[in-house]
């Protein structure tokens, strides 16, 4: 546990410091300083990880040496384990490409990125209703802190989520003090067995998952998304995109999967299934039809989160523990995949000087690293074999497609194949287009392009630790 | 029929009609008052329900910084905003409410589970199980008030995460003001010279207010009080201050200021991570020195916390990036 706990403490730590040194290290070394943090604590989430598959079980642990109950606890599963080990690389590939690209980042960007790395780790390991609650409180702020980086063009979209994200942490607390009241219980794994399903305990759930599907952009509360993703820095839009709605996310599978009783999660489970599909066609039709690359990728986020979705809602409906395999096998292939499309789009849209797909004529001559890396990543997101997409959807596909009566989702599923497949092809066919090139704005930074198809590349490298990313998600021996 | 019944009947209906008035009033400066008015019946309400505690951070933060904070930002808006859509909102906030209340009465009634688990029935015993743990270990926790034994010992892990949440949205705040632009005719100007009376009150007033806030937070062990209530007051001696022009801009530049906004959570932290290093593990405080090590940690959480609300309150240019 305490390998977890450093993981935690690190970023912290190096952000707080990081505030109180103000502005008496240059960027670069802050960026340097950032990394190497990064570094630090990815490697004690690895251990941690070790740790948690050698147990086989949840480690836990009573804060303060508390009885349960009245302590919080701390849970490390192999799931929380491996989130740990996904938010530090994500950050460290991102931070690479923040601290490395030409562009360079706003020294802000550091420090609230190392707050935002604590923030995912402290909700991976929280059990606990009312600390969840403060860990996406964290979790918001500073995202619209982030997406505020780009400057005044970016406080509209960063106004509104802001506000929307503390409707939804409203409607969460809400949730929370009803089933307190209900049953005088905060743990997960206390109210567990005590939960019925009564009409106290419909409304909380009800309150909740409204609250956690705005915050993690589910369909149909998808709105506010797109232009926050769409106008943050880079950077920023590959972590919001990649790590931040997967916050919400997690709490939403607890909350279902554990706290729920099982009659209820049988009832809400199609509804969640059904969103999900729709996100599915709709997220994708609107990032097929938008012309600015950015909020092309920010919608393919809404889409892809539709999989993770139907993927909770089946896992709910079937009461089938291994979907869940399924749904965090998307959401880190999706993490990298969005990470490498967002540094990709914004590398290209700087060196072609251009925010519109139509300025992509001919990148494949122009920005041919940047482009490879989009493809790439986008042939994870339409779940081209072998990549990390491809073995999520097969996990998902499976149970579906081993009874006849299940047949139905699998239209859900090969719908949104080919509607990604769509708004992929199409970036790919404009930028094959060589007859008309769209000349380049600047030399192209060469180190960024590069960092930008490394998370690409390790999506794809998913598919060669398959069976041991299956093994550890379903708790088994690795 | 309880006498108390009466009161408290009262208080409810004066929250909805405050609430109603500062959703509707026509005039910004009523809505901004009714809004304080609120806020002091909330304050009210939660002394009625017995935490006091609660009702002290409210009166501070709720009432008072938060309506500061409102009159600062109408200063900056153009002086009425169009209404044109009141009527329809209006029409909708009543249907909502009245369709919500409905749905939850129909579900109850055709739901006896409640009923079936004693939940409306006032004669069983409400007193939860957590409540009863808490009292018991109070005297081990080395204060001896419940709440601050909660904040500070049984639940500490999210008292510190509260402190990160304060610090993080003074991060945000930041944002909306670019560095390296340092033109002093960006910002807004300060409030009226002639508020002669008003910085004669100050100068009496503040003294007080730092007196009190040192006081509750000295109180905070035995009885309500606590860093979060004396951080508040202490913020509001700072704004008060600031407003009427007696303090000077709190400079982001200076390490002294940077050092009070991060000691509250950096003290916490090197805690946390000091009791899982050479301790029982994290944030589980020694015995011998948990009463000392809570108030080490809420004087240095007081200080963040009243340095933090006052910049989020009246922190400018020359205040969060000079």
């Amino acid at each position: 546990m305490n390998f977890a706990l450093l993981s935690l403490a690190i970023p912290l730590f190096c952000g707080l410091l990081l505030l109180l040194s103000g502005r008496a290290l240059r960027t670069r070394t802050t960026g340097f300083i950032v990394i190497v943090s990064t570094v630090a604590s990815l490697v004690a989430a690895w251990f941690a990880l070790q740790e948690a598959a050698a147990a086989g079980a949840d480690i836990m642990l009573n804060l303060g040496g508390w009885e349960t109950g009245l302590a919080i606890r701390l849970r490390l599963s192999s799931l929380s384990a491996l989130l740990l080990v996904f938010t530090a690389l994500m950050h460290l590939l991102i931070g690479l490409y923040a601290g490395l690209s030409r562009d360079g980042i706003k020294r802000d960007y550091w420090a609230l990125s190392c707050f935002l790395h604590g923030s995912l780790a402290a909700l991976w390991l929280s059990a606990d209703l009312f600390n969840l609650y403060i860990t996406l409180e964290l979790l918001g702020l500073t995202a619209v802190a982030m997406v505020a980086l780009a400057g005044p063009k970016a406080y509209k979209p960063a106004a509104n989520y802001l506000i929307l994200s503390l409707a939804a942490s409203l409607f969460y607390l809400l949730g929370v003090a009803l089933l307190y009241g209900r049953y005088g219980e905060l743990d997960v794994l206390l109210l567990a067995p005590r939960t019925q399903a009564d009409v106290i305990t419909r409304l909380a759930l009800l309150l909740m998952t409204t609250g956690l599907m705005l915050k993690a952009a589910l369909w149909p509360l998808h709105l506010w998304l797109p232009p926050a993703h769409a106008s943050a820095p880079t950077a920023v839009s590959a972590l919001l995109s990649g790590l931040v709605v997967k916050g919400p996310l997690f709490i939403l599978w607890v909350l279902w999967s554990e706290v729920a009783p099982p009659t209820l999660a049988q009832q809400i489970g199609p509804v969640l299934a059904i969103a999900g599909m729709i996100a599915l066609t709709a997220g994708g039709l609107s990032a097929m039809r938008s012309p600015h690359i950015k909020t092309l990728v920010a919608y393919s986020t809404v889409a892809q989160l539709g999989y993770a979705l139907m993927a909770l809602g089946l896992l709910l409906t079937w009461q089938l523990p291994q979907m869940h395999i399924a749904l965090w096998l998307f959401v880190i292939a999706h993490g990298l995949a969005k990470a490498s499309l967002f540094l990709a789009a914004g590398e290209m849209q700087s060196s072609l000087g251009t925010k519109r797909v139509d300025g992509l004529r001919g990148a494949t001559q122009t920005v041919p690293v940047a482009m490879f890396a989009f493809a790439v990543a986008g042939g994870s997101l339409i779940g081209l074999p072998p990549s990390g997409g491809f073995l999520a959807k097969w996990v998902l596909l499976e149970p579906i497609l081993s009874e006849p009566g299940n047949w139905p989702w699998a239209m859900g599923v090969l719908l949104g194949t080919l509607v990604s497949a769509a708004y992929i092809f199409r970036i790919v066919a404009i930028s094959f287009d060589r007859a008309q090139i769209n000349p380049l704005d600047i030399n192209p930074d060469r180190v960024g392009h590069w960092l930008a198809l490394l998370p690409a590349l390790m999506v794809w490298g998913m598919a060669l630790s398959g069976e041991w990313l299956i093994r550890l998600l379903a708790g088994g021996p690795v | 029929m309880t006498p108390e019944l009466l009161p408290d009947l009262t208080l409810s209906l004066l929250l909805l009609i405050m609430a109603w008035g500062a959703l509707y009033a026509p005039q910004r400066s009523d809505a901004m008052t009714l809004f304080i008015a609120f806020g002091v019946v909330v304050a009210l309400i939660w002394a009625r329900l017995d935490a006091p505690d609660l009702a002290l951070a409210e009166a501070a933060i709720g009432a008072g910084l938060t309506g500061v904070l409102l009159m600062h930002a109408a200063r900056a808006l153009p002086d009425e905003l169009h209404q044109d859509y009141r009527t329809a909102s209006y029409w909708g906030a009543l249907g909502f409410t009245v369709v919500a209340s409905l749905m939850f009465l129909v579900h109850l009634l055709y739901d006896d589970s409640l009923f079936n688990a004693g939940l409306l029935d006032t004669e069983s015993d409400l007193t939860p199980r957590l409540r009863t743990l808490a009292d018991a270990a109070v005297p081990e926790s080395g204060v001896e008030h419940p709440v601050t034994a909660v904040l500070l010992n049984f639940r500490a892990w999210d008292t510190l995460l509260e402190l990160l949440v304060l610090l993080f949205a003074l991060g945000g705040l930041r944002q909306l003001f670019p560095s390296g632009q340092s033109d002093d005719s960006a910002t807004t100007a300060s409030w009226p010279e002639s508020m002669t009376l008003m910085s004669a009150w100050t100068r009496v007033l503040a003294p007080l207010l730092v007196v009190t806030g040192g006081y509750l937070l000295w109180r905070g062990s035995s009885a309500p009080g606590g860093a979060f209530q004396a951080g508040s007051l202490l913020a509001a001696a700072a704004v008060i201050l600031r407003l009427t022009g007696l303090l000077p801009p709190l400079r982001w530049s200076s390490l002294w200021l940077r050092l009070s906004v991060v000691a509250g959570a950096l003290f916490f932290l090197a805690v946390a991570a000091a009791t899982a290093i050479w301790g029982d593990g994290w944030l589980t405080y020694p015995g011998a020195y948990s009463g000392l090590l809570i108030i080490s940690i809420e004087i240095f959480a007081t200080l963040s916390i009243a340095i933090t609300l006052s910049l989020l309150v009246i922190g400018e240019q020359e205040d969060l990036r000079s």
